[in-house]
């Protein structure tokens, strides 16, 4: 009988296996539980057709953006609004992955992994941080070109404008969405999920490195012709800028001057700063995770590749999101918040959790976050004009980025207000715009008289 | 009974009416109830698997072999090695004993026995060698290699000892379990009703009957002096979880499940007395072998397909699968196949029958029920033979034949192909899978409460999928405890050996519990992706009653091994296995 004690260890191990795989099975619940239950066919979520079954999505002001009505999925009234906010929104099948739709469907719908589905056919009521009257602007400013807009509060991280086209009227969904050119990219946050060449607005970047690592910086003077030779290729430049200071060749976007201060710099360094910078890192946005941007600056670049990569040429890329941040950073003395898209979720029966505002950490120092906003107030007043942005303390840098030789320049525009009451940042960029002051740079000037007003 | 139906509906019509007119009550009533559920469960449960695990397991001593210088060897088993190996039940560690000497065993009748076991030193019995299995009565010499030992019983004060002990040892009583799983069904009928759209009167009935079988099995075997009711409190347990999940799946088969409970309670209590008799079952073991291979080749020529495998008898109105009563006749050939426990060790019958099983349940294409076969199959040649080295080899021409298998019908692998992506072929070979995880995963711990999930209306959401949907409807704290309950009886088995008294109940049990496992562990994870999805059932959990009955059935086994007193109605009562030995003392 003792041999037959000390082989029924054969059960012991069998329960032992079903309770390692009970265990095994519990940390994945915890683990990937939530993504399990925001399947399109889970019936405590989803209707029959995919589409989230409640939850009210309202804008900063308390107005309804989305909600389910007699079981069904509803937009605001207005088409222009529809179309300005649903990227921010998201269409009801969860094609725009980054909408609040998808996103924040658990909020919406009250889900969570220890609670349960029950009671998600009440729903909770999403206050984004978005004001739509502003993404209406915004959209209209854009006046049907691909691109994206947004400003937010460097101070509270609150994004307060987030525009991306093209878009469509999620009532109306256009029948050729998927094949239509002028479609193209709809479905994607162009904020939040892509990258653009940056093209000028890089040299904030250049400008804060070579302010920290090349002496007397201020006291020197440079000389455009146009073009200079470096190495074996050409930089060039829009117009021969003649003799400047480094304020000068901010202000005249002069490539010549950033070009060889890229040189000086050396690859490492442009690339430790724009790291430093944020560029190449993800932001989580209320739990959304933006595009990283990428940069070459490799040993092996040759001067002239190394010049145009320091004024956001080459093979430079940057999310516009990370670049309003950084605008931010610059504004607030080296740090800013991140920018989150959720103001308050209400539960009925419920108090609202307070959302708390997260820090970029030390991105620069003060002393660099002040020269450079100094220099980018300076641009408005030397090359953008006053008079387009009335009563506004306005610090701004354009990009005109070349895409290609059979294609007109992405335009950026992107910067800050230095105004205790609008603490905002801001990016704008047109794809295949043009001229980055003149077209983003209309934009910039139309959505923040709105913002300040 | 028809005026008590009658007044039923009528009282069912007033609570609907109820309901109807202060709907904010019975919402407060569905958010409450399920945090009240988990907590239930908990009271029900924890002192069921508290006293399975506590038992104290103090060996019963049936006398001993006084030594010749002073001192005396105890007999804790009826079945006994003598010998010098460490593995020996009554060890005498001499050089001229051989490693496993002499068996001592007693049988029902209360009658000792001496057999030699080959030994070179030879066996002596008042100095005559022993050549067959020779009686050894109180007083008697016994010669073991030369070993001078004498045969006596227990003194009166040990005997005195022993019987306080284990008195001491009473199971804990099992009535406020009882009560709390009662609170439980009624609360369970009452959220049913409420959330049935159709509410039908069968819902509350099936849940009192159920109730009343239960108090009817525990006061009738009370009243007879039985005190251990622990594994028929799981057993009742998952039974009422598995009348609910019929309930919110397939209300028009609640009865069948009810019945299939009430048959099942029979089969456990009929085998477990039929079990008491041990040279029964070893006459009767070849039938039970035949029944198991007749059970399934019937089901081979004339089964049905039905959910992907051929493993079901249609007669009439009533579909049953016989390969889960399969399972109780073939532990019992397997675990009685060996004539006490030392004779000769020779699995060649057994392999045969277990290959004519799993050859009849392949070409069925159940291939669950013939993984839980093989399983339990191993369980029963490791526990017989400790040949470590066949069963690999076993093992290794197993898969052999699987990897053939699949070559030949590669048609099969195509229902494995998903497993671990499960999420990668939601729609097609994933389907099942992904909507067992994703509304597992909208239970939370506490569950969206009864008749409120929607797994229900996936195929086979109630049978293979059963853990999803528990976890969806009754939380992952009441689907946790569910396989808790499973191990806890496999532990119970396997701990139950150090005081078994012979080597039948012993194996049976240990390869009942293992069957319990496996097939709990092949239910639960193939409906969450972390092993194929075979298609076999969460033991009582599970909508079916063939596979409420085998669970049952093979619920006696595990019964057979509790030798605690008067715990089990499997074991004859202590008062007169004594009453003999007191005869047998006075015969002396």
């Amino acid at each position: 009988m003792k041999k037959l004690e000390r082989r029924a260890a054969l059960c012991l191990v069998l329960a032992g296996f079903l309770l390692a795989g009970l265990a095994v099975f519990l940390f994945r619940f915890a683990a990937d539980g939530s993504r399990w239950a925001s399947s399109p066919f889970n019936r405590h979520l989803y209707s029959s057709e995919g589409v989230l079954i409640s939850g009210t999505v309202l804008d900063r002001d308390g107005d309804v953006l989305s909600t389910v009505e007699g079981g069904k999925r509803v937009y605001t009234d207005g088409k222009t609004r529809r179309k300005a906010t649903l990227h921010v929104v998201g269409d009801p099948y969860g094609n725009i992955s980054t909408g609040a739709l998808s996103a924040f469907g658990q909020k919406l719908t009250g889900y969570t992994l220890l609670g349960g589905a029950f009671g998600a056919e009440e729903g909770s009521d999403l206050y984004l941080t978005i004001d739509a009257d502003l993404n209406e602007v915004a959209y209209q400013a854009l006046n049907g070109k691909k691109g994206t807009v947004a400003v937010y509060n460097y101070q509270t991280g609150e994004v307060l404008c987030l525009v991306s086209t093209p878009t469509y009227d999620p009532r109306n969904i256009p029948k050729d969405l998927e094949t239509n050119e002028a479609y193209e990219g709809a479905y994607l946050n162009r904020f939040l999920s892509s990258t653009f060449t940056p093209g000028s607005v890089f040299k904030t970047v250049t400008l804060a490195a070579a302010l920290e690592c090349i002496p007397n910086l201020e006291g020197r003077t440079w000389t455009c012709e146009g073009s200079v030779q470096m190495g074996d290729g050409v930089v060039t430049c829009t117009g021969a800028h003649g003799e400047q200071t480094i304020r000068d060749a901010l202000a005249n976007s002069c490539n010549v001057v950033f070009g060889q201060l890229a040189v000086e710099l050396g690859g490492g360094m442009l690339e430790r700063y724009a790291q430093k910078a944020g560029l190449t890192a993800s932001y989580s946005v209320s739990g959304i995770h933006t595009a990283k941007g990428s940069f070459d600056f490799g040993g092996d670049l040759s001067q002239s590749e190394l010049a145009w990569a320091g004024v956001g040429q080459y093979h430079d890329s940057v999310n516009p999101c990370a670049l309003m941040v950084y605008m931010g950073v610059i504004a607030n003395g080296g740090k800013a918040a991140t920018p989150c898209l959720i103001q308050k979720v209400e539960r009925p029966g419920l108090p609202a959790l307070p959302q708390f505002t997260r820090s970029t950490g030390r991105l620069l120092s003060e002393e660099t976050a002040e020269k450079v906003a100094d220099m980018m107030v300076n641009n408005v007043a030397a090359a953008y004009g006053t008079k387009r942005f009335p009563n506004m303390d306005l610090g701004a840098k354009s990009g005109t980025a070349e895409v290609g030789a059979d294609q007109k320049p992405h335009a950026w525009f992107a910067g800050f207000l230095r105004d205790e009451d609008h603490p905002y940042a801001f990016v704008v960029l047109v794809e295949n715009g043009g001229s980055g002051a003149d077209v983003a740079g209309t934009v910039a000037s139309k959505v923040l008289k709105a913002a300040v007003q | 009974m028809e005026k008590f139906c009658l007044s039923l509906q009528t009282g069912m019509d007033c609570l609907l009416a109820f309901a109807d007119q202060h709907p904010q009550a019975v919402e407060w009533y569905f958010a409450l109830v399920r945090f009240v559920f988990p907590l239930l469960a908990l009271l029900i449960l924890i002192r069921a698997i508290r006293g399975l695990l506590r038992v104290p397991h103090a060996a019963e001593c049936w006398g001993q072999l006084a030594l010749p210088g002073g001192g005396s060897l105890p007999i804790f088993h009826w079945e006994n090695i003598l010998g010098r190996a460490s593995s020996a039940d009554v060890r005498l560690d001499l050089p001229t004993v051989s490693r496993q000497h002499a068996a001592l065993i007693r049988n029902d009748r209360g009658e000792w026995l001496v057999t030699d076991l080959g030994s070179k030193g030879g066996t002596l019995v008042n100095g005559l060698p022993v050549t067959g299995p020779t009686a050894l009565r109180m007083g008697d010499a016994l010669s073991i290699g030369g070993v001078e030992l004498l045969f006596l019983p227990l003194s009166r004060e040990e005997e005195e000892a022993l019987a306080a002990r284990r008195r001491s040892e009473a199971p804990l009583p099992m009535w406020p379990s009882l009560l709390w799983l009662t609170l439980f069904q009624i609360l369970a009928a009452l959220q049913l009703v409420l959330r049935q759209e159709e509410p039908s009167v069968l819902c509350p009935l099936t849940f009192g009957a159920l109730s009343v079988v239960m108090w009817l099995y525990y006061l009738v075997l009370r009243g007879a002096g039985a005190r251990g009711f622990e594994m028929e409190t799981i057993a009742f347990f998952l039974s009422t979880l598995s009348l609910a999940i019929t309930g919110s799946s397939a209300p028009g088969a609640m009865v069948k499940q009810l019945a299939a409970v009430v048959l099942g309670v029979l089969l456990m209590v009929a085998l477990g007395i039929w079990m008491r008799d041990g040279d029964r079952i070893q006459k009767l073991r070849w039938l039970m072998a035949a029944l198991a291979i007749g059970l399934l080749s019937v089901t081979l020529v004339i089964g049905k397909t039905k959910f992907g495998a051929a493993n079901w008898i249609i007669l009439g109105p009533l579909s049953f699968q016989p390969s889960e009563l399969a399972k109780i006749f073939y532990i019992f050939a397997g675990a009685a196949g060996l004539e006490r426990l030392f004779r000769k060790r020779n699995l060649g019958l057994f392999m045969v029958m277990t290959g004519v099983c799993l050859l009849c349940l392949a070409l069925m294409s159940d291939f669950g029920t013939a993984c839980i076969f093989f399983a339990t199959f191993l369980v029963i040649a490791y526990l017989r033979s400790g040949d470590f080295a066949t069963l690999s080899l076993i093992c290794g021409g197993a898969s052999f034949a699987g990897v053939l298998v699949l070559n030949f019908k590669p048609y099969i692998l195509r229902r494995f192909a998903s497993w671990g992506h499960a999420w990668e072929a939601a729609s097609t070979t994933g389907y099942q899978q992904t909507r067992a995880m994703s509304a597992a995963a909208s239970g939370g711990l506490v569950g969206v409460g009864a008749g409120n999930g929607w797994l229900c209306r996936i195929p086979a959401a109630d049978t293979d999928l059963v853990f999803g949907m528990l976890c969806e409807e009754w939380g992952l704290l009441i689907a946790v405890l569910a396989v808790l309950s499973i191990i806890t009886l496999a532990l119970f088995a396997a701990r139950a050996c150090r005081v078994s008294r012979s080597a039948f109940p012993t194996i049976a049990a240990c390869a009942a519990g293992s069957l319990l496992v496996v097939q709990t562990g092949l239910n639960v994870f193939g409906a969450v992706d972390l092993l194929p999805l075979t298609g076999v059932t969460f033991p009582f959990l599970s909508n079916g009653g063939s596979a409420m009955m085998a669970s049952w059935g093979l619920l006696a086994f595990l019964k057979a091994t509790d030798t605690r007193e008067g715990a089990s109605f499997a074991i004859r009562k202590s008062k007169k296995s004594q009453g003999k030995e007191v005869s047998g003392h006075e015969k002396a």
